[in-house]
């Protein structure tokens, strides 16, 4: 009890940003462990289990059960690469910009959650297999030649599916494999195919960009935006198949294939010669 | 000399003409006594309880909207927080002023009729605020003059109506240790009851009741069972201390029967969430509903929903009271819709299970037996390599209120089908560190939100409308036969006895709390919070 008291609180503080104040807590909680430049879990059985288990709700989603890679890169190979545990601590606290991978609430993940994650991935470590090779320029033409209608890389390119300027960096080359192929059914939110019929019957495909219950926002196969109210439809059906078509061996080679995915893997950020 | 006899007779002239035309033009300001309380929503210009009336059936009287004017509601003003963050918060009403809290311990005071505020409050907090679900306040009690909340700090204060200035500061408990507050309080007589939030951080939590006046703690139920008290057998297991870190947060008010004078209250998880390994045994009072005497807090009766909770299934949403006729007799019965699956009606003077229904697909527990435990099924324990259950972490329902139409016999309850993939790891304590002992996967897939109406009397499902996005909406339903609720940003209403949709508005925000409904001038008012904007309705006039 602190005893009564009578605090007129003063509203011309209102300016003062209420978002600093959740992100200065969370600060105020990550220095309160100095953080150690090597994993101090390693090696150690519990945490590698309890790590196994953190990582195969938290992570496997992404990077693959076995850490392989899925749409997330593989992490088998992160330390005989040159990865540190400073590295890959940064990551998973921070996250990776302009990509799928989120940085870790410092609320909700301790920071010993994510030394326990790294000692079983770690136990996972493998020398990376010979650096796969391809013909990238050639790789450049098979994409501008099949891709870009519908891809922008570099600014340049269709907008119907999703920027691949970073492609390289947020997906392995086994997952790319797989979506070129048809064998991954992935569809990132916001790009989920969708045909809609009016009342006057005109079908309508694209992507859908937002739903809600009374209407639905869709990018047309021409790159058209547009919103229609659900009381004006008679169908809005949802499907499985991307809008992307699958490149089988009948349409793209295996050394095509091959070359595009050489190039791909190197699309890490903006070029800044095409600035 | 004679300057100051002057002074005084001029302060005094003042003083009497500006009573006299006080008492000539505006009644006095109204003082909210414990009767008012009681009586609910009776007078409709008012809303005085987080669940409308002390049964949490968030029923209004109201007639003036109904179904078949309710397409000509139009959003008459809004007020905007310029916060961060959501309200979860409902709003009271009284004598044509909102009171409302919001997000990082803020309030207001705000003119019913145009949405103009009247004063602000804002607590200073302090740094490494822990909550894992938000930076949230779920609204004012009010008694007298005085506003009563809970803070993120894990204090209780009192606040003046007439200015928002803080009357009384509590300490309920050391933040620090991973202790919130964010729950409304209950206020009932001359007591204020709240509790505590936390039980992923390893909390015991407890209900407090306080006096109104003074802030001074009279009593305190802790709802996880220590040393002595009945129940602390369910405590057992490696870790002999388990009940000290326990869990059984407190996020919504309870309900209030004054005839029995029992307090009714939802308690939270055990913790650690997933991993029941250091604490064997049914972990009372954990995943229950406690009756507890308002007067002096000891418990009368306690139902447990999930023995052994290993699910996260948090049984912090609304106890509604109701009277019904079921086999022939009247009985004074508590409805709860539960975040396990189980739609449960329990005698609320016995705590005794009248029946329990699953509401939505439930694969933890195949029924509820008629000794009141579930039957579990087999392989729904969290696990190394995951556990799939239905549902989820986040629940059929979860702590969004409720409502009951006592005319209707409708239960509406905002409620999702929903599997999750469980996984347990060990975990050590740590004061203040997160506590969970695991962490579930979703299936995105396999998961639709919905607004459901229970019929009450037979536990079976009447109609449904189903969302296009999970929805965390309140409910409200009004004797003119409407039901308020909504998702998407979308607030919708329905026609109660169908569920026939019947009018919307796009507010552009997540809808996080449930609409109230009050007059003012003779004119029917729905407010519905969303996002950090309130917006209020009114039917066109034309």
């Amino acid at each position: 009890m602190r005893g009564t008291l009578s605090v007129v609180v003063a509203a011309a503080s209102i300016a003062i940003s209420l978002g600093c104040a959740t992100s200065a807590f969370a600060q105020d909680r990550g220095r309160a462990e100095q953080r150690p430049a090597k994993n101090p879990y390693e090696g150690k059985a519990e945490a590698i289990t309890n790590g196994g288990a953190m990582f195969r709700t938290r992570c496997a989603g992404c990077h693959g059960p076995d850490a392989h890679g899925y749409l997330g890169p593989d992490l088998t190979g992160f330390w005989a690469a040159g990865g540190t545990d400073d590295r890959m601590f940064d990551i998973v606290r921070k996250g990776i910009p302009g990509t799928e991978m989120i940085a870790a609430d410092p609320m909700r993940v301790l920071d010993r959650d994510i030394w326990q994650v790294m000692a079983y991935i770690r136990t996972l470590n493998a020398v990376p297999a010979t650096a796969p090779s391809g013909d990238a320029a050639n790789g450049a033409q098979v994409f501008r030649a099949n891709c870009s209608s519908c891809h922008m890389v570099n600014a340049r390119g269709g907008q119907l599916g999703p920027d691949l300027s970073r492609i390289g960096s947020a997906r392995p080359r086994a997952g790319l494999h797989a979506k070129l192929r048809g064998t991954g059914n992935f569809i990132r939110p916001g790009y989920e195919p969708v045909t809609i019929v009016t009342r006057a019957g005109e079908r309508i495909r694209g992507v859908r960009k937002n739903e809600d219950e009374f209407s639905i926002q869709i990018m047309d196969m021409r790159e058209r935006l547009q919103g229609y109210l659900k009381d004006n439809l008679s169908e809005v059906r949802l499907e499985k198949q991307s809008v992307m078509p699958v490149y089988g061996p009948d349409r793209l080679s295996d050394r095509d294939l091959n070359d595009l995915l050489q190039y791909l893997a190197g699309l890490r950020g903006a070029d800044a010669t095409s600035r | 000399m004679r300057a100051v006899n002057v002074r005084v007779l001029q302060v005094a002239i003042v003083a009497v003409a500006a009573s006299w035309t006080l008492a000539a033009q505006a009644p006095a300001p109204t003082q909210v006594t414990a009767q008012d309380l009681r009586d609910g929503l009776k007078n409709p210009t008012r809303w005085l309880n987080y669940g409308g009336d002390y049964g949490n059936q968030r029923y209004s009287p109201l007639t003036q909207i109904t179904p078949a004017n309710v397409s000509r509601l139009t959003a008459q003003w809004q007020f905007q927080t310029d916060t961060l963050g959501k309200f979860e918060a409902t709003p009271l009403v009284l004598d044509g002023v909102v009171y409302v809290t919001g997000p990082l311990d803020t309030g207001w005071a705000i003119d019913a009729r145009t949405g103009r505020q009247i004063w602000r409050y804002r607590r200073e907090l302090p740094p490494g605020l822990i909550a894992c679900c938000g930076l949230v306040n779920r609204g004012f009690g009010v008694l007298g003059d005085r506003l009563f909340k809970t803070t993120l700090d894990a204090h209780i204060v009192a606040i003046s109506r007439k200015t928002g200035a803080i009357e009384w500061d509590t300490p309920m408990v050391n933040y620090r240790h991973g202790y919130s507050g964010t729950t409304a309080p209950l206020v009932v007589k001359d007591k204020v009851i709240a509790g505590v939030a936390g039980a992923e951080y390893g909390i015991r939590g407890f209900i407090d009741a306080y006096d109104a006046n003074t802030g001074k703690q009279v009593w305190r139920f802790y709802t996880t069972a220590g040393p002595g008290d009945p129940g602390h057998g369910t405590w057992r297991g490696t870790d002999q201390k388990a009940w000290e870190n326990g869990g059984g947060s407190i996020w919504v008010p309870g309900a209030y029967d004054p005839e029995l004078n029992l307090t009714y209250w939802g308690t939270g998880n055990a913790g650690p969430d997933y991993n029941g390994s250091a604490r064997e045994g049914d972990n009372l009072y954990t995943a229950s509903i406690v009756a507890l005497d308002a007067d002096t807090g000891a418990l009368k009766w306690h139902y447990q929903f999930t023995p052994h909770d290993i699910w996260d299934y948090d049984s912090t949403q609304m106890p509604v009271l109701a009277d019904l006729t079921l086999g022939g007799q009247l009985r004074k019965v508590v409805l709860f819709a539960n975040r396990n699956g189980f739609f449960y009606v329990l005698d609320r003077a016995t705590g005794k299970l009248i029946r329990a229904k699953p509401f939505i697909q439930t694969t933890w527990a195949k029924e509820i037996r008629p000794d009141g435990r579930p039957m579990l099924e087999p392989n729904s324990v969290p696990s190394e390599d995951g556990t799939k259950v239905c549902p989820d972490q986040t629940g059929g329902t979860n702590w969004m209120p409720p409502s009951f139409s006592p005319s209707l016999n409708l239960l509406f309850v905002t409620a999702r089908e929903s599997c999750g993939v469980f996984f347990s790891w060990k975990e050590d304590y740590a004061a203040g560190d997160a506590y969970r002992g695991g962490a579930v996967q979703r299936l995105v897939d396999e998961q639709y939100s919905m607004l459901r109406a229970i019929d009450v009397l037979t536990g079976e499902k009447r109609w449904e409308f189903p969302y296009a996005n999970q929805s965390w909406t309140g409910v409200l339903s009004t004797a003119s036969g409407l039901v308020f609720a909504g998702s998407s940003g979308n607030v919708i209403a329905f026609e109660g006895k169908s569920g026939k949709q019947l009018w919307h508005f796009q507010t552009g925000s997540t809808l996080y709390a449930g609409a109230i409904t009050y007059m003012v001038d003779d004119r029917q008012y729905v407010l519905m919070p969303s996002g950090t904007t309130l917006t209020a309705f009114a039917l066109a006039a034309f």
